[in-house]
C-alpha cells in the first residue's frame, strides 16, 4: 500500500474541446523523482496536456489520476496547492510590483510574506523588487514566476516552455528549480519544442503527436 | 469562517483595490466621466431648478447604477485567463475569491457614489432632507451592485461575449437597489415607507451574498 | 428514421384546448365598460400565466442541473426559458395593443407591465449568455446559475416595482378592474388551462429538439475526427528539412 504512486498516471486520456478532438489516447506516468520532457510540434496539444496535469481542464475521457487524486472528483481542487504551472503567457498582474505580485501569491497560499522577498531575492532581482510587473521585460516577469514556485514548493511543476525569453543565467535557474523539486521527490513535467536545450534537466523524453503520446 | 477565508478574502479585494491605486481607472476616468453624465442632464432637460431638484436623486442613482455596471464589466475584463489559472492554482477558495472581489467593488463604488453625490448636490442644489438615509443607502448599494457584478462577472468570464453580455446581465437584476435607494431617500411622508425600502435593499444584498456562495464553486470551474 | 413525425396526442389536445378556449372567450358576456377589446383578457392573462410558468420551470430544472450535473435538466431549463421569452414578448405586444385600445396609450407605467418588461431582458440575457457558450457542460453550468439567480432576484424587483407603483398611484384607467362575472371567470380559467397544455407540447418539442442538437454535438465529438494538431504541418519553403 506504501508503494509510490506515480504522481502523474494517465491511462486513455482525451480531451475535446467543442468539436475539436486535441488528445486522444494519452497513457503518460511520471513517478516521484522524475522529470519528465514532452516535445511536440506548434499546435500537438503540448499546453492542453499541461492543463489538464494542473486540472485546470478536465479531460473528457479516459482515466486521469495526478498526485493519487481522480481529476474527474471534486478532490482534484485539493490538490491544487501543490501543483505548480508556469505558463507561456505571464500571469503577473502588470499594476503591482514584482515583490507585490508574490507577495499576493504567498497571502492566498497561506506562506510566510517575508518568503516572497527572499524567493525575488534569489531569482536575482532583489533591486528591482519595487518595479511594477507591467513594466518589467517578459524574461523578469519569468524570474518572477520561478520564484513564486521557489517559495511555494510544489511536489509537481509543471513548465510550459521554460527557456522563452531568458538569458543563460536564468536557464541554470531553471535547471536549478527542477533540481530541487526533484530533491524533495516531487516531480517536473516539461514541455518544449527544443530538444536540445532541455535535455540536461529531464530523465526521461517523450513525443506528443497525433494528439497522443509516444514515449 | 476560518482564518484562511478571511485571509484570502482580503488578499483578493486588496489586489483589486492595489490595482486600481496604480491604474486610478476609477478616479481618474469613471469619476470624471460620470460627472460630466451629471452635468449633461441639465442641458438636456433644461435648467430649471425645481425641475432639476425633483430629479437630481434619481438620476444620481441612474447614474451610479450605469456606471457601477461599467466598473463591474471592467474588473472582470481585467483579469486574463492566465491570471485565472494562476489563482486557482494558489489553492483560492472560490468562495473566499468572490468575497474579496466584492469588497473591493464595494469600497470604489462607495467612493464613486460619495464623488457623484456631492457633484449632484452641488449641480442641482438638492434638498438634503433626506440625506440621513445616504448612510446607509450608499454603501448598500454600493455592496449590492458589487455582488452583481461579481457574480455575472464569474458567470461570463473566459466566454468570448462576456464583456459585452455582463451589462444586460446586471442592469435588469439591479432595479430593487435604484428603486430602494431613491426611493429610501425621497420616500414620500417619511411614514416608515423609508425602513421598507431600507430592508428590501439589505434583504437584497443577503440574497447575492447567499446566491454568490452557493454558486461560487460551481462557477470557477472553467469547464 | 421517420422522415415525418406525427403529430401526438399532446399537440392534438393543446390544439384542442385552444380552440376550445376561443370559442369559451368570444362567446362569454360583452363587458360593457369596455367592449370587444376586453376579450383580449382571454389571451393576456394565459400568456402572463405562461411567463412565469416556464420561468419558474428554468429556475426549477436550473437547480436539478447544479444538484445532479445531469446535462438534460439543463436542456429543459433552455427549452422552457425560450418559450417564456416568446410568451412575455407575445404578453408585452398584446398589453400595448390592449392599452392603446383602452386608455389611447401603448404604455403606462403600470406595475405588472414594468415588471414583465424587466424580466423579459433578464431572459433575454439568459438566452444570450447560451448562445455565447458552445460547449454543452461550460453553458449548463453559468446559465445555471443566471437561471437561479434570475428568478430569484425577480421576487425583491416585484416587490420594489408594486411598492413604486402604490406610492406614485396615479387616476389612470386601470384594466385589471373588470368586474368578473361568473362566465368571464369560468372562460378564463379554460383559456389558462389551454394554454398550459400549449406550454406542456412546446416545451416537449423543445425539449426533443434540444436533445436531438446535444446528441449531434456529441456524436459529431465521439468520431474520431482529425486531432486538431494535425492541421500543422511543416512549412514548404522549399529546403530538405532537418
Amino acid at each position: 500500500m506504501t508503494a509510490p504512486h506515480p504522481h502523474v498516471d494517465f491511462s486513455g486520456v482525451a480531451v475535446r474541446i467543442g468539436l475539436a478532438t486535441i488528445l486522444r489516447d494519452v497513457d503518460l506516468a511520471v513517478a516521484p523523482g522524475e522529470s519528465v520532457g514532452l516535445f511536440g510540434s506548434n499546435g500537438a496539444g503540448k499546453t492542453t496536456l499541461l492543463r489538464v496535469i494542473a486540472t485546470l481542464l478536465r479531460p473528457s475521457g479516459g482515466r486521469a489520476y495526478v498526485l493519487g487524486t481522480d481529476l474527474d472528483s471534486q478532490d482534484r481542487f485539493d490538490i491544487r496547492p501543490r501543483l505548480g504551472l508556469i505558463g507561456h503567457l505571464p500571469a503577473l498582474y502588470p499594476e503591482l510590483s514584482l515583490l507585490g505580485n508574490l507577495e499576493f501569491s504567498a497571502r492566498i497560499a497561506g506562506v510566510p510574506i517575508p518568503a516572497a522577498r527572499k524567493a525575488l531575492e534569489t531569482v536575482g532581482l532583489g533591486l528591482a523588487a519595487d518595479r511594477r510587473a507591467g513594466e518589467a521585460s517578459h524574461g523578469m516577469q519569468r524570474r518572477v514566476e520561478f520564484a513564486r514556485e521557489i517559495m511555494l514548493e510544489p511536489d509537481l511543476l509543471l513548465l510550459d516552455e521554460p527557456h522563452s525569453a531568458l538569458d543563460p543565467s536564468a536557464i541554470e535557474l531553471v535547471e536549478h528549480i527542477v533540481a530541487g523539486v526533484l530533491e524533495r521527490s516531487g516531480a517536473v513535467v516539461l514541455v518544449s519544442h527544443d530538444v536540445a536545450r532541455v535535455a540536461p534537466m529531464v530523465t526521461r523524453t517523450a513525443e506528443l503527436a497525433g494528439g497522443t503520446v509516444n514515449e | 469562517m476560518s482564518d484562511h477565508f478571511w485571509r484570502q478574502a482580503l488578499a483578493v479585494a486588496r489586489r483589486d483595490l492595489d490595482r486600481e491605486r496604480h491604474s486610478g481607472e476609477v478616479a481618474w476616468v469613471t469619476i470624471p466621466f460620470g460627472a460630466i453624465a451629471l452635468l449633461l442632464v441639465p442641458l438636456a432637460v433644461g435648467i430649471n431648478q425645481d425641475v432639476l431638484e425633483r430629479i437630481g436623486t434619481g438620476m444620481l442613482f441612474v447614474v451610479v447604477m450605469l456606471f457601477g455596471v461599467l466598473t463591474a464589466v471592467r474588473r472582470t475584463n481585467i483579469e486574463t485567463p492566465a491570471q485565472r489559472d494562476a489563482i486557482a492554482l494558489l489553492g483560492v477558495d472560490p468562495v473566499a475569491e468572490f468575497t474579496g472581489k466584492s469588497m473591493a467593488t464595494a469600497v470604489l463604488l462607495l467612493v464613486f457614489e460619495v464623488v457623484m453625490g456631492a457633484v449632484a448636490v452641488a449641480l442641482y442644489g438638492l434638498d438634503l432632507s433626506g440625506w440621513g438615509w445616504m448612510v446607509l443607502v450608499m454603501p448598500l448599494t454600493a455592496i449590492g451592485l458589487a455582488e452583481l457584478g461579481t457574480l455575472s462577472g464569474a458567470i461570463a468570464a473566459s466566454v468570448q461575449a462576456g464583456p459585452a453580455l455582463v451589462p444586460l446581465l446586471v442592469t435588469p437584476l439591479a432595479v430593487p437597489l435604484l428603486l430602494g435607494a431613491t426611493q429610501t431617500v425621497e420616500s414620500i411622508g417619511g411614514d416608515g415607507g423609508n425602513l421598507s425600502w431600507l430592508i428590501l435593499m439589505v434583504i437584497v444584498v443577503l440574497v447575492l451574498a447567499i446566491v454568490g456562495v452557493i454558486t461560487a464553486r460551481p462557477l470557477q470551474e472553467t469547464r | 428514421m421517420t422522415s415525418r413525425r406525427r403529430p401526438s396526442w399532446l399537440d392534438i389536445a393543446a390544439v384542442v384546448a385552444v380552440v376550445g378556449a376561443l370559442v369559451f372567450a368570444m362567446t362569454s358576456p360583452r363587458v360593457e365598460a369596455q367592449g370587444d377589446s376586453a376579450r383580449m383578457l382571454f389571451i393576456h392573462v394565459p400568456t402572463i400565466w405562461l411567463a412565469y410558468l416556464a420561468f419558474a420551470v428554468t429556475f426549477i430544472a436550473s437547480i436539478a442541473y447544479l444538484v445532479t450535473k445531469k446535462l438534460n435538466w439543463d436542456l429543459i431549463a433552455g427549452s422552457s426559458a425560450e418559450i417564456g421569452v416568446v410568451f412575455t414578448t407575445v404578453a408585452i405586444i398584446g398589453g400595448m395593443i390592449w392599452g392603446k385600445a383602452t386608455w389611447n396609450v401603448y404604455w403606462t407605467w403600470d406595475a405588472r407591465l414594468t415588471l414583465t418588461a424587466i424580466m423579459l431582458f433578464v431572459y433575454i440575457g439568459y438566452l444570450a449568455l447560451r448562445r455565447a457558450i458552445p460547449d454543452p457542460e461550460a453553458r449548463a453550468r453559468r446559465s445555471s446559475v443566471l437561471g437561479i439567480l434570475g428568478l430569484v432576484q425577480l421576487i425583491p424587483v416585484h416587490f420594489s416595482v408594486t411598492w413604486w407603483r402604490t406610492l406614485h398611484q396615479t387616476n389612470t384607467f386601470r384594466p385589471r378592474d373588470i368586474q368578473m362575472d361568473g362566465p368571464i371567470l369560468a372562460a378564463l380559467l379554460i383559456s389558462v388551462a389551454a394554454f398550459t397544455v400549449v406550454y406542456v407540447a412546446l416545451l416537449r418539442h423543445r425539449y426533443e429538439l434540444a436533445q436531438l442538437d446535444l446528441a449531434a454535438h456529441e456524436a459529431a465529438a465521439a468520431t474520431e475526427g482529425p486531432v486538431a494538431g494535425d492541421a500543422v504541418s511543416a512549412p514548404s519553403i522549399g529546403s530538405s528539412g532537418a
